[in-house]
């Protein structure tokens, strides 16, 4: 049994365990709660809120997903009431004294974190905002100031937006927790950036991931588990093609759940476990799925609800399900759902995760052979206005009043203002607007043959708290037009000898050469007379030396060239 | 005394009606759109014999349309499916010709690929619900050759059907295809792939075949006829050319059955050019004016059956 009760106003969650006690303090918000421009608020808030506890001898921890953060710890009840009180009274009164240093953690925490081979997906299905906003760097740390902390402070970490479970046989004495009042949050609408489904994206990583959207349901999870065993026998067990083999099944909170799966593949297999996983997705959608695998997973599941520590173990997800305001079953639902779950409702959940699968492939494959589009690479339009000439190449930078678009032969790349996620300031003029469609168009002002005014004017179109200033780059670092397009005239890095040398060349060439023909026609014309045989040898030498003299020619040439 | 003039050998004929009848039947069903007489076509008839009237119907172009309609009523028709599938890709593989990838327009590539396509998304859908399908499973291989999709995949697909059927000569001739370096692969792949095919098939099986095409693919990939010419003589080359018959057509345990057209005209092509008349002359005999437009394409088609088959009666005598 979870028992519900209250704790200061917030929501709070009992279940008894045979193991030590633990909690953790859940608010709705998250990283789908931020912009681009502010993109990192909520992790550095959940940071601030835990540095001032130092080191504890138990176990505390902070985590910041897309639409929740939580704050848990495991230790005695003492240890947990002081805990979740100090971590309440951080959010109320920030220790902004702080921020700088957290800053840098968190700048530390994203530079050594390792990349995910997944990491990129919520971009390719969202874009530049909600729950795409995590595939990004937390661009907004800079700008972030101890008011903005605050002000998102006493948005989200409201009593009203948060909820406490407790595993253990009751609420710690003395546990306060003095939040300010406020109101629950709605979860972030889901934004898409895919025009069509199913669709795929290609990606440096040599994994194949499926990622879908189903609506939340039991049999939606138990097909993550069915889809997992059917990965594992056909990629792994019997072609021998992938070492991991992985599903998983995530709530959003608005009624539907992420679906992914993923098998690796060797460097030179990538092509066939692209094909096995197809063929596996097949199987599944034209409803040839295993009884035995639904039998297993519905046993392995209904042996989880047997066991004693079963509420505490559900504690996390019931509470996020109250934050959220879905259903929360009994055990004794849950079992009934599970035993109603069969091989219809599967072929269902099959239909949705192919209708929404967003496919990621690795680098120099495709999918559109099994039906699934390229998701958008780049802009369907161009805004009109002002074209500026590439220096290198075809193609130019049109700066409008509405846009700005990059015109590449048949991809062009816009970005409106009205749409702009955030643009990338760089001091030494490079600009970069990224569109809450993830189009991202970069600008090198070298580059183009662009009117002074121009940059400003883009400048002044985006809004300040969408600009992102960018640390300065090494000259080496800003990109130059090509050689070949160089003005006449320049001419920095040839030598003064260079010239010379070639006249010198040319000339020797010449006088040895021409000498050497008419001797070469004279030997022909001529008969050879006994003991001048040795002059054919001459003729041979001084050809040698006409091209030795021509190579200093060759030479420089090729050298100017480059 | 004016010798007696034998009478002239009947002229080389590649219609595949001329030696199964029964392919005449169903380009027949085909044209006239009557699904229950192309069903009676492949009733009762095994996996082998039917993917082989499967890849015969494809010849037949314009049947798509009926073939789409018969597979929309009903997607668990394998043989709708493996059907219209071969519809598709031969249709894309008439569009591309048979020229070499650098003869081929960027429109032809693009409408090739897309029949391809096409037809993949049928296929996929066949073998998801008919796993063992050879039909299906070796347009399947032939698919990941013109789209290119891989090495490793092309092998996958092979693998998949092999579970099923160990030793399907025409998808272990498309697989082989794919090794070949005209498709990216590489000669010891190969060769490699082709010897297996044999050793592991029964003794008396025409899986042998598949060593006698891997020879003529290298004979046919030479820059000048001075190199062709050296490597049908060598004599390791000769040999293997003859175990392989011996394993397969040359074995008293061998009977012709499907494809016996397909796999006697390689035997008989590839003894020829070896200069091994006498068994050369033995499959000319079974063959008769029958003969198939692979391997005879290669050697200009009726041309070259009607040449190699003089030279074969002539110095190897006719059995």
């Amino acid at each position: 049994m979870i028992q519900h009760l209250d704790v200061d106003g917030v929501p709070t969650l009992l279940a008894p365990t045979g193991g030590p006690m633990r909690a953790g303090l859940t608010f709705r918000v998250g990283t789908a709660d931020e912009t681009l421009g502010r993109a990192g608020i909520t992790h550095l808030l959940e940071h601030l809120a835990l540095a001032p506890l130092g080191l504890a001898d138990y176990h505390v921890n902070g985590a910041t997903a897309q639409a929740f953060t939580t704050f848990h710890t495991t230790g005695s009840e003492t240890d947990i009431a002081a805990f979740l009180t100090a971590v309440c009274g951080h959010l109320r009164e920030l220790p902004v004294a702080r921020l700088d240093i957290e800053k840098d953690i968190l700048r530390t925490e994203w530079s050594s974190r390792g990349a995910a081979a997944v990491d990129d997906i919520p971009l390719w299905r969202h874009g530049a905002r909600d729950y795409g906003l995590t595939s990004y760097p937390e661009w907004g740390l800079n700008a972030l100031t101890a008011d903005d902390l605050r002000a998102w402070s006493a948005r989200w970490f409201t009593r009203e937006n948060a909820v406490l479970w407790i595993a253990g046989d009751r609420v710690p004495a003395g546990l306060r927790l003095p939040l300010p009042a406020g109101t629950r949050q709605a979860v972030p609408v889901a934004s898409s950036a895919l025009p069509r489904t199913p669709a795929y994206f290609v990606s440096g990583s040599r994994a194949v991931v499926l990622d879908s959207v189903v609506r939340r349901r039991t049999a939606a999870g138990v097909f993550a588990a069915v889809l997992e065993r059917e990965l594992y026998r056909s990629l792994r067990q019997d072609a021998g093609l992938s070492y991991t083999t992985t599903t998983g099944y995530d709530p959003r909170g608005d009624g539907y759940a992420t679906l992914r799966a993923l098998a690796d593949a060797l460097p030179e297999k990538q092509d066939a476990v692209l094909g096995g996983f197809i063929d596996v997705l097949a199987k599944m959608r034209v409803g040839r799925i295993e009884q035995a695998d639904l039998d297993a997973t519905i046993a392995k599941r209904e042996d989880f609800l047997g066991i004693a520590e079963v509420d505490a173990a559900r504690l996390p997800s019931y509470a996020l399900n109250v934050l959220t305001g879905e259903p929360n079953l009994s055990i004794d639902e849950h079992r009934a759902e599970l035993k109603a779950v069969d091989l219809a409702d599967l072929h269902e959940v099959a239909g949705e995760v192919m209708a929404s699968a967003l496919l990621m492939v690795p680098g120099g494959l495709t999918a559109d052979w099994a039906g699934f589009v390229a998701a958008p690479t780049h802009s369907a339009d161009v805004v009109q206005g002002t074209t500026y000439a590439s220096r290198g190449g075809n193609g130019g930078l049109r700066i409008g009043v509405d846009g700005v678009s990059l015109l590449r032969a048949d991809s062009p790349l816009t970005v409106r203002y009205a749409d702009c996620s955030a643009m990338l300031v760089w001091p030494d003029g490079a600009r970069q607007l990224i569109g809450s469609d993830a189009i991202a168009l970069h600008i090198e002002p070298t580059l183009f043959n662009l009117h002074p005014a121009a940059l400003p004017v883009i400048d002044a179109q985006v809004p300040a708290d969408r600009q992102i200033a960018m640390p300065a780059r090494t000259p080496e670092s800003i990109p130059q037009p090509q050689a070949a397009e160089r003005q006449p005239g320049q001419s920095a890095d040839r030598s003064w000898w260079e010239v010379p040398v070639m006249a010198l060349s040319g000339v020797a060439t010449l006088l040895v050469g021409g000498f050497n023909l008419l001797l070469t026609l004279a030997m022909f014309t001529t008969e050879t007379e006994p003991g001048d045989e040795w002059l054919w040898g001459v003729v041979a030498v001084l050809w040698l030396l006409a091209v030795i003299l021509a190579l200093p020619i060759v030479l420089v040439w090729r050298r100017r060239r480059r | 005394m004016i010798p007696a003039m034998p009478a002239p050998l009947p002229a080389p004929t590649f219609d595949p009606g001329a030696a199964y009848p029964e392919v005449n039947d169903l380009h027949k069903a085909l044209v006239a759109a009557d699904w229950p007489a192309v069903q009676a076509v492949f009733a009762n008839r095994d996996h082998g014999h039917r993917a082989m009237l499967v890849g015969m119907a494809g010849e037949r172009s314009g049947t798509e349309p009926f073939l789409r309609r018969v597979y929309d009523h009903d997607p668990t028709d394998a043989l709708a499916g493996a059907l219209l599938g071969n519809s598709l890709i031969r249709t894309g593989w008439r569009i591309r010709s048979s020229y070499r990838a650098q003869h081929v327009s960027r429109e032809q590539f693009d409408q090739f690929h897309d029949h391809l396509r096409r037809a993949e998304q049928v296929l996929i859908d066949v073998t998801a619900r008919h796993p063992a399908d050879s039909a299906a499973w070796t347009q399947r291989i032939t698919i990941a050759r013109g789209l290119e999709l891989g090495q490793a995949e092309a092998r996958r697909r092979y693998d998949r059907l092999a579970q099923h059927h160990p030793h399907h000569a025409p998808a272990q001739s498309s697989l082989l295809q794919k090794l070949c370096p005209k498709w990216s692969g590489d000669w010891d792949r190969a060769f490699a792939f082709a010897r297996e095919c044999g050793q592991a098939a029964p003794e008396g099986a025409p899986n042998a075949v598949v060593l006698a095409e891997a020879h003529l693919e290298r004979w046919l990939d030479f820059d000048t006829d001075r190199e062709r010419i050296a490597y049908v003589h060598s004599a390791p080359v000769i040999a293997e050319i003859m175990q392989a018959g011996l394993r397969s057509v040359l074995h008293p345990a061998y009977v012709d059955r499907d494809d016996w057209v397909w796999i006697r005209s390689v035997f008989a092509l590839m003894f020829s050019l070896t200069g091994q008349w006498g068994p050369a002359a033995s499959q000319f005999t079974v063959l008769g004016n029958l003969g198939t437009d692979y391997p005879w394409d290669y050697v200009d088609g009726a041309e070259g059956f009607t040449k190699y088959r003089n030279l074969a009666y002539a110095k190897g005598g006719r059995s």
